[in-house]
């Protein structure tokens, strides 16, 4: 029987910057990019069975798609406990979706700071060439400085097996805990799993 | 003393939420101290047990790893969802030894299945390796 492993991921970042693009486009295997905006209200889950290269098990990634208007922050943070990934999402073309990013992750980690939460910083919009403002330079010296993986895409192209392959994932700290722990073996391994799974 | 919530005392593991097939959740009645129940991510998560016939359960011995909220709660029938809270604790964290600690369980209630709800870990995974219930069978 094959094993399944669960792993929860926050998307999160301001409102319009592409997250639920990015989140359909993934889910539905790059069959559905939407065109027209459609602002998400509180949080959409989105499930997704991912392979692990050479397995038969799998990884189900538990995507939440929040909202990133304000007035329903209070309202999202309710669904963030116990995370596993974040995915903080900005728009090249607009300066302060960039900066805001470090908010977001505040409210994230003020959510759960107790576990390691590996993420990712991705910059989204980068077919709009002409009109972008933030350099690819700034994305990964802020993704550096907050310990993120940095990904580039443009969501109707995405895939998100690509961004999730930018997660720093606490591997060389696990093996480390796996040596004082051999009891703990299969918990380092689940996570292991889970990092090849989507590299 | 009988351990109740062994496989050789008749209980049964009925249902639970994550099932790796190395570490299933059987591990946790089979009587060996170094086999284990991981679960496989996202919380909560849960595991019951259902006893051979009603105990009055006195204490709940559990040794897991990186558990940090854990409710049990019984039923008084074998087959029902109708559980009520028979303790909630929040363990302590330890990086290098797994937890062992002993609930007691106050107001002698007949238990017939026992489900312990695990709301929160220290880590994206746990571990349980045992369960022992003493009581009055
Ligand atoms: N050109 C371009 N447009 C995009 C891209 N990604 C998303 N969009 C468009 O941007 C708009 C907003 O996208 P959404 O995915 O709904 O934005 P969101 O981040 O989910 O917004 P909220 O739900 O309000 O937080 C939509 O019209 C998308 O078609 C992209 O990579 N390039
Ligand atoms: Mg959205």
């Amino acid at each position: 029987m094959p094993t399944i492993l669960r792993a929860k991921c926050i998307v999160t970042g301001d409102a319009g910057v592409g997250k639920s693009s990015i989140c359909q486009v993934f889910h539905s295997d790059s069959s559905h990019f939407p065109k027209n905006y459609t602002m998400t209200v509180g949080v959409e889950l989105l499930v997704k069975p991912v392979n692990i290269p050479d397995t038969r098990d799998q990884v189900e990634l538990f995507l939440y798609d929040s909202a990133g208007k304000d007035v329903f922050s209070e309202q999202v943070t309710k669904f963030w406990e116990h995370p596993n990934l974040v995915m903080v999402v900005y728009d090249v073309t607009n300066e302060a979706s960039f900066t805001n990013c470090v908010r977001w992750l505040e409210r994230v980690y003020s959510v759960k700071p107790d576990v390691s939460l590996p993420g990712v910083l991705v910059a989204n919009k980068t077919d709009l060439d002409q009109r972008r403002v933030v350099s690819p330079k700034q994305g990964k010296e802020l993704a550096l400085s907050k310990g993120l993986g940095y990904f580039e895409c443009s969501a109707d192209k995405v895939l998100i097996q690509n961004i999730l392959g930018e997660v720093p994932w606490d591997v060389d700290n696990l093996s480390e805990k796996q040596l004082e722990l051999n009891h703990q073996d299969q918990i380092d391994h689940g996570m292991t799993n889970s990092s090849t799974a989507i590299l | 003393m009988l351990d109740y919530a062994s496989v050789k005392e008749g209980a049964q593991i009925v249902l639970s939420t994550s099932s790796d097939e190395n570490h299933p959740p059987e591990n946790i009645i089979d009587g060996l101290d170094e086999t284990f129940w991981a679960t496989t991510g996202l919380y909560p998560q849960e595991v019951i047990i259902r006893f051979k016939s009603p105990i009055n359960i006195s204490s709940v011995a559990i040794s897991c790893f990186n558990v940090q909220k854990i409710a049990l709660e019984g039923s008084e029938q074998d087959n029902s969802d109708k559980f009520v809270l028979l303790s909630e604790q929040e363990f302590d964290r330890d990086d290098h030894h797994k937890q062992n600690e002993e609930i007691r369980v106050e107001g002698n209630k007949q238990v017939h299945c026992l489900r312990l709800l695990i709301t929160s870990g220290y880590d994206h995974f746990v571990a349980v390796y045992n369960v022992k219930v003493n009581g009055r069978g």
